[in-house]
């Protein structure tokens, strides 16, 4: 900080409302097209990943309902592959990732007191990039064509000569060009967080939530990259006929490699924002600082690094050298270690203090029961021949509901709880919301538990349906019933969330008592997020504003431009400002160049090349500087 | 909240950073790990390919010709030097060699791109030859591409550079450029390692 001199800031009507000008998305249907303010982009992330979620239920149930009987005929084989498949994609690429960007892109720039995301304009280009890909996939669903072979679309099984409708096409493309999407969030989120930070927040008093968002977006750019090179290479093999994949000459295993290689630390890319919506929950209700920061901290740091070591655990059964399997075995066992570091510190959170049992507490001690449980079924299915024993049944659809529901929507949805009020200004009804967590948590329970038992009487994954006399059928049934209730559970949250829109009770700036910045604006907060950026002395900035009399914090950002405080790396000391651009409809028609691009790759071989030219033409439009001559003026002034 | 005093007056410091005080230069940055793992993911896809073959590049495919090749390599290294050359410059003021440098940059690369195009018109194999020619041709597009990418790119620049629309303080446009060049340049060396002398020596 350079001066300590105590000017009262002094704040004007005049210039709020030349903030608000400036800053302030256009109205309308056209102004719809063109908004950048990170608020905005996060919230349409959020809404669009909840539509999805809610259509992968739908699919789910769909699913119960035809095996709820021995040899049901409710669905026919194929359409019940292209559903499972779709349920699939579905949750992995258009639900949990885009999912926990939306909530990183909402709040981050909040948590770190800085007026919007670093690339704005970029930001908006990946919210079009997912919305395209995420009609595309459900368009081929409607119209019958949808991949029908999984979400990870093993080939031989994948390729022009087994799969030759365009199902897996749609999934080759689609699924590259939806990764621009999640690659485009984690570089903004990583400079965001790299060099936005208020003045004070250096490195070691990031909230944990923002710890967990970086560590998170580290893993995309370095996962997704493969699985974009691995559905390029299916794509090119089923139109032009390369040989990747091609048994004999090929190998149909360098498809799994690069697919797991990506898909393993997928789940932690899903799990680790939750860990960080799971500490900041705990803090606000137990009121108290978290136990074991460095330890939470070097804990997620751990999880990213361990969660590239363990890909080839999907691959036990394919026949690998007997040292790798051993190896990965240790690692996949080593994930324990920072996972349960995690919890320990949580229960050392909890223990002693008497928390406020809200909503979004429940969700968290949801979480606790729920991906213990998931733990230790992962820590089963680590070793070689107990995976051998239940690989490709329903003891794996089991585990691995239990660690992706358990670990990442219950947190999700405490997350749901916690910060709607920021969202919308108003508070979701308690009643509703302990109800809807009742029932969502007997009734994942409820669903998932027995899957253990079904799968270790052997019942097979993906089947459509199974023979009568194999005696699988009570136990279905009470499934398929178990999994309506906890379609209820969730129905009641969607339910709270439009209700409370206009019945909820205001909730005003702070309504937890939270420690952290988003906390310290209006709620929802106006579009250039806060006045004043804050100053930070520590890791709970409004628990230590509460202490003092007064909030130390920086003028002099202009108000007559979009303009945000630089800081520097490390110490987050004020190095510079920056501007940053406003409303544009550029990004939507580079998403559109791209998708035509892409898309039009499963029609025809020249529609990458007239992607590349209308992709050229409209980032030259989008960067081509303005008025030149304003700028330059600006310039000398 | 309660009242607010200033201890900050963000109204001296500077409006423009550069290098890694930029968020501009980090998210390049960014763009360049993204892909430099993509092409790590083909590289290793290579090698792993390999290991189906008793005879690696496969039977009736002759081990690729150095000489080409290499020449072609040079030529895109030395399109890094006037690039550079302009980016230099431009930190100590002169906007003349921003106007002159990426011009011959360009006119390297295309270069090369053209030797390329020669080359793989008669290397005597497709990509859907063997799983050997299907990578090479990927990995050679794929940078072709970025090369092409690279040109159009920096066409976009030189333009505005005649328009003397870069200066001293505006110059984080060029850097970014400049860095995404470098980055082209230099993959080229371990992809151009995999599939000429890799397939040299493993033909051997």
């Amino acid at each position: 900080m350079t001066s300590h001199e105590r000017i009262q800031a002094i704040d004007s009507s005049e210039e709020i409302r030349l903030l608000t000008e400036v800053w302030r998305s256009p109205p309308g249907f056209f102004g719809w097209f063109t908004h950048v303010n990170q608020t905005s982009v996060g919230k349409r992330f959020i809404i669009t990943g909840f539509v999805f979620f809610i259509l992968g239920g739908v699919l789910a149930l769909l699913m119960r309902l035809q095996l709820a009987t021995p040899e049901n005929e409710f669905l026919n084989p194929d359409l019940y592959n292209q559903i499972f498949t779709m349920h699939g994609i579905t949750m992995m690429f258009l639900f949990a990732v885009p999912i926990m960007e939306g909530f990183a892109i909402y709040i981050i720039p909040l948590m770190l007191g800085t007026r919007d995301m670093s690339f704005p304009r970029l930001n908006a280009f990946g919210y079009y990039v997912y919305l395209i890909a995420g009609a595309a996939m459900y368009l081929s669903l409607f119209l019958g064509m949808a991949p029908a072979v999984g979400w990870f679309a093993y080939p031989p099984l994948a390729d022009a000569k087994h799969s030759p409708g365009m199902g897996v096409d749609f999934y080759a493309t689609v699924v590259t060009f939806m990764e621009i999407s999640a690659l485009v969030a984690a570089v903004e989120l990583i400079v965001t967080i790299f060099k936005q930070r208020a003045p004070g927040m250096s490195l070691n008093r990031m909230p944990l939530f923002v710890w967990s968002i970086l560590v998170m977006s580290f893993m995309i750019v370095f996962a997704m990259p493969p699985l974009m090179v691995t559905s390029i290479m299916l794509a090119l093999d089923r139109t032009v006929g390369a040989h990747f994949f091609t048994p004999g000459s090929g190998d149909p295993l360098l498809w799994q490699h690069l697919f797991w290689f990506f898909g393993h630390p997928e789940v932690y890319i899903i799990f680790v924002p939750a860990l960080g919506m799971i500490s900041s929950i705990i803090i606000t209700f137990t009121r108290r600082p978290i136990f074991g920061y460095t330890a939470l901290v070097l804990s997620l740091v751990a999880t990213g690094f361990i969660g590239f070591g363990l890909w080839v655990h999907h691959m036990y059964t394919t026949g690998l050298p007997h040292l790798a399997a051993n190896f990965f075995t240790a690692a996949s066992s080593m994930i324990a270690i920072p996972s349960g570091v995690q919890v320990f510190c949580w229960l050392a959170s909890l223990w002693g203090t008497r928390p406020r049992f809200a909503t979004p507490l429940l969700y968290v001690l949801g979480f606790f029961f729920i991906f213990v449980i998931g733990g230790l079924s992962g820590v089963m299915v680590a070793s070689v021949p107990f995976d051998t024993q239940v690989h490709d049944t329903y003891f794996l659809v089991a585990h691995f509901h239990y660690v992706l529901i358990g670990g990442a929507v219950f947190p999700l949805f405490g997350g749901l709880y916690y910060w709607y009020p920021k969202l919308t200004g108003r508070l979701m009804s308690e009643g509703l919301g302990k109800a809807s967590f009742w029932l969502t948590f007997i009734g994942f329970n409820l669903t998932f538990f027995p899957m253990h038992y079904l799968g270790l009487q052997g019942m097979p994954r993906r089947v459509y349906t199974y023979l009568e006399p194999l005696g699988w059928g009570d136990l279905n049934l009470f499934v398929s019933l178990s999994s309506g209730l906890l379609a209820v559970g969730f129905l009641a949250t969607f339910v709270n969330v439009f209700r409370s829109l206009k019945r909820g009770r205001p909730a005003g700036d702070n309504p937890w008592d939270a420690d952290s910045l988003e906390w310290g604006t209006a709620s929802p907060p106006p579009p250039y997020n806060f006045r004043y950026i804050p100053v930070v002395m520590g890791r709970y900035p409004l628990w230590e504003h509460l202490k003092n009399q007064e909030v130390p914090v920086v003028t002099g950002i202009r108000s007559d431009r979009r303009e945000l405080l630089v800081t520097s790396l490390l110490d987050a000391h004020p190095e510079s400002r920056s501007k940053m651009p406003g409303p544009t409809v550029w990004p939507l028609l580079l998403a559109l160049a791209v998708g035509i691009g892409f898309g039009g790759f499963i029609f025809h071989n020249i529609f990458p090349v007239v992607g590349f030219i209308l992709s050229f033409i409209a980032i030259v439009g989008w960067f081509w500087p303005r008025q030149l001559a304003r700028e330059a003026r600006e310039e000398s002034s | 909240m309660n009242g607010t005093f200033s201890v900050l007056d963000a109204s001296k410091l500077p409006s423009h950073a550069f290098e890694h005080r930029s968020p501009l230069w980090w998210g390049i940055i960014g763009l360049i790990v993204i892909e430099a793992t993509v092409f790590a993911s083909l590289v290793a896809s290579f090698f792993y390919l390999r290991s189906n073959f008793p005879q690696w590049p496969p039977d009736g495919t002759r081990s690729p010709e150095l000489l080409k090749p290499t020449l072609a390599t040079l030529v895109l290294l030395a399109s890094a030097i006037p690039m550079y050359w302009a980016d230099s410059s431009l930190k100590q003021g002169k906007t003349f060699p921003l106007k002159v440098g990426p011009l011959i940059s360009i006119a390297l690369a295309l270069v090369f791109l053209a030797m390329k195009v020669v080359e793989y018109r008669d290397i005597g194999f497709r990509w859907d030859t063997h799983a050997y020619g299907s990578v090479v041709w990927t990995i050679v597009g794929f940078h072709s591409a970025h090369v092409l990418a690279l040109v159009l790119k920096t066409a976009v620049v030189t333009t505005l550079a005649w328009r003397n629309y870069f200066n001293r303080k505006r110059r984080i446009g060029v850097t970014v450029n400049g860095l995404y060049w470098y980055f082209v340049v230099i993959i080229w060396i371990p992809l151009y390692m995999t599939i000429y002398w890799a397939s040299y020596f493993l033909s051997n």
